[in-house]
């Protein structure tokens, strides 16, 4: 059996590869991409936990996570299809709008 | 029911009789004049009840507090003085009333007359009920805005209009004063109730003078007493009827009921006593003499009016002891029902002839025989003719005059005015009289005799104006007095030659004018032959200059005031103003200057450092979504760290 720290190591690798391409890509697209693998890597924490300590709702929370991920998926990009129409671009150093 | 709730209702009824015509008049029949009817005679039913519940249980006093703390209260005050003024006011309010509907029966704009009728009857109750000075003050003001009213009923003509203003202003005058001496007797004694009044005063005289003098003053305004008589010719302009109810009969009266409802006060200040028998006398006299040279019948009757006013008042200064209190109340009385009913005959003959000028009139005794002989009733018994009213309330008068001599000499010459006065008014009365009936018809129109409405209440008050004398020696003199009943009886009256004086000059005046307006054996130009004679008719016609004189007082006396206190104003006060306000903009100087320096030093020394600490802070909101989701991360990890460190997990 393969041991927890190994799916550990591989969530907090995913994890900060997402959270990396959160902080440094221009195109909101690749944000939201980013977002999804930081997601992804919190569904193998919680499946693996799960998995060890044989407790199914950690599982059952990984579904409702997925789930909320398309939800989210369909949400942002709807936005960023509204962004595009009223700035011309989805960069975010772009849209600056949290500033006056 | 106690006498209590009548009271109460006694101003209560004529004001819903006021709304509801005044809202709803249109609707009912003539104008709502029946309601008006009704309301006004229910009021007279209550004043005979409470007239026999005075008699037998004696005066009383109903009130409830108004402002807590401030000693003023509403409340009813009554005894027989208020009872005997209810029953007049009340009986000649329902007569002409009555009458009204006849003479009122074309003017488009009934509904507004006998609202105000309404309203006027209600507050003259309330200014005769009330148990203290504010609240008759009220009242008082109340009656005024209803004579405004009612002088400019015919607003659309300009005279009526400009009348309606003269007579509010001029006894605005006499209400400022009145309220001045209200206000000083509130400050010395914390009370304006009669009765507690009257009780402090048992203590403490000292300077009543003057607020004696003052409320004096408010009665010289609402009774048309020389120098403030001016307004009250000019008020005939309003219809007939409101001169007889408002300026003959009731309203007017109001001063003298002032008068005779402040002697408790007046006791105390013999002086004011004097003030005002000279004031009445010289009003008496001088308002006859202005009468001799009308033309207009309603102008008679005027001047008429103001010259008994005068009398009451001569009657009411001759003081305590000489039972001018009695004498002149009687007199108000008297005058009431005589001078209701010569208004109202007048208003007849108005009606027929369409004019208010006697030299178009004449002849009309047999075109219209009732107005004609009530009309004789009521000069008779003005005249002073034995036997009618006027006769034993004039010869009170005068006796009480008399009498004051005793301790004053000046009473002797106000008693030879008095009498003076009696002969012209004999004299102008029969003029008017015969100019009006006798003789031949001078003007081009069809004289008619009045409709029943109207010639019913004109026999009604001409019976009260034959006979009303006599209640004097059977109750009226054991009813309504001050400190002691007179007791006199028609014999002891007989005894007296003053009696005869008077009677004398009563008969001699009607029998001048007999020679001069009937036979015609004295032609009336001898009156007026000479410049001499001519002049003193001019001064006469011009009634004394006195209208004149106040707008000479007025335009120049006021109006150069104003203009030297302008040209004051901009020399002296400007000056100081400018000098004040030069020291205030040193001051202002000095001001700013501390404030730019240590004010707006320490104001912006703090803006400084907050705006250095904002422009560093402000590089941190980027606005970019990706500078934010960095910080928050850095804060985590730093949280984690710290968490760590405190060895939290």
């Amino acid at each position: 059996m393969i041991p927890l720290t190994h799916y550990l190591i591989l969530s907090a690798m995913l994890f900060c590869i997402g959270m990396y391409g959160v902080l440094t890509k221009k195109n909101a697209i690749y944000v939201l991409m980013s977002i999804e693998i930081m997601l992804n890597a919190v569904n193998i924490n919680f499946v693996a936990f799960s998995a060890y300590s044989g407790d199914v709702s950690g599982q059952i929370f990984a579904l409702f996570s997925i789930a909320l991920a398309a939800a989210e998926v369909a949400i942002g990009l709807a936005i960023f299809l509204l962004l595009y129409k009223r700035y011309g671009t989805v960069e975010l150093q772009k849209i600056r709008l949290l500033r006056w | 029911m106690n006498p209590t709730e009548l009271a109460y209702l006694l101003v209560i009824i004529p004001f819903i009789g006021f709304l509801i015509v005044a809202f709803f008049g249109n609707k009912m029949k003539e104008g709502g004049a029946y309601l008006a009817i009704a309301s006004v005679a229910s009021t007279l039913v209550l004043s005979i009840l409470i007239l026999f519940d005075v008699m037998e249980n004696g005066s009383y006093e109903v009130s409830m507090n108004w402002v807590a703390g401030t000693g003023l209260e509403v409340g009813m005050f009554i005894d027989s003085l208020t009872a005997l003024m209810l029953i007049v006011v009340t009986f000649v309010s329902t007569m002409v009333v009555i009458y009204s509907i006849g003479y009122m029966h074309d003017d488009p704009s009934k509904r507004r007359y006998y609202a105000e009728i309404c309203l006027f009857v209600g507050s003259m109750l309330g200014l005769i009920l009330a148990n203290n000075f504010l609240l008759m003050f009220i009242f008082w003001e109340l009656v005024g805005v209803c004579s405004y009213l009612l002088i400019g009923f015919w607003y659309q003509k300009p005279a009526a209009a400009s009348a309606a203003k003269k007579a509010f202003l001029v006894t605005r005058i006499g209400d400022v004063l009145f309220l001045t001496g209200i206000a000083i007797l509130y400050v010395k004694y914390g009370t304006l109730n009669f009765t507690e009044l009257e009780h402090l005063m048992g203590h403490d005289v000292q300077g009543l003078l003057l607020p004696a003098l003052l409320l004096f003053c408010g009665a010289v305004g609402k009774s048309a007493q020389f120098p403030l008589h001016v307004w009250l010719p000019n008020a005939m302009e309003g219809p007939t009827t409101v001169s007889a109810l408002i300026h003959a009969a009731t309203m007017v009266n109001a001063g003298i009921y002032l008068v005779a409802r402040s002697y408790f006060i007046l006791e105390h200040v013999p002086d004011a006593f004097l003030v005002i028998a000279v004031i009445g006398g010289i009003t008496a006299l001088m308002a006859a003499t202005m009468a001799l040279v009308q033309y207009d019948i309603k102008g008679v009757l005027a001047y008429s009016t103001i010259s008994q006013l005068g009398y009451m008042m001569l009657a009411l200064g001759a003081g305590v002891h000489a039972y001018g209190y009695t004498a002149g109340m009687f007199h108000l009385m008297n005058h009431a029902f005589f001078k209701a009913l010569l208004f109202l005959a007048a208003g007849s003959v108005i009606h027929a002839v369409g004019s208010n000028d006697m030299r178009i009139m004449g002849g009309l005794h047999k075109h219209m025989k009732i107005t004609s002989i009530t009309m004789l009733i009521g000069s008779l018994s003005i005249a002073g003719f034995p036997f009618f009213s006027g006769f034993f309330s004039k010869d009170e008068v005068l006796a009480s005059v008399w009498h004051a001599a005793a301790d004053n000499n000046i009473y002797y010459l106000l008693y030879a005015m008095g009498v003076f006065t009696a002969f012209l008014t004999a004299f102008y009365i029969f003029r008017m009289w015969y100019m009006t009936f006798a003789g031949k018809q001078r003007g081009d129109y069809h004289p008619h005799e009045s409709p029943k409405t109207m010639t019913v209440p004109l026999m009604i008050l001409a019976v009260l104006a034959a006979g009303a004398g006599f209640i004097f020696f059977f109750g009226f003199q054991d009813f309504v007095y001050f400190g002691h009943a007179p007791h006199l009886t028609i014999s002891h009256m007989f005894e007296m030659w003053q009696t005869w004086v008077s009677i004398a000059a009563g008969l001699s005046g009607i029998g001048l004018a007999t020679l001069i307006y009937y036979k015609g054996t004295i032609s009336p130009r001898t009156f007026t032959a000479g410049p001499g004679r001519r002049a003193i008719r001019r001064v006469l016609e011009m009634k004394y200059y006195m209208d004149e004189f106040y707008m000479w007082i007025a335009q120049k006396i006021i109006y150069g005031g104003s203009l030297v206190m302008d040209k004051f104003d901009g020399k002296v006060i400007d000056g100081a103003i400018n000098g004040i306000s030069s020291g205030g903009i040193a001051l202002g100087h000095a001001s700013n200057s501390f404030d730019k320096n240590a004010i707006d030093g320490t104001v912006n020394g703090l803006s400084k450092g907050s705006f250095i600490g904002g422009k560093l802070l402000w590089k941190m909101q980027s606005g970019r979504v990706q500078d934010y989701a960095s910080l928050m991360i850095l804060g985590v990890v730093g949280l984690v760290i710290l968490m760590l460190l405190m060895g939290v997990v």
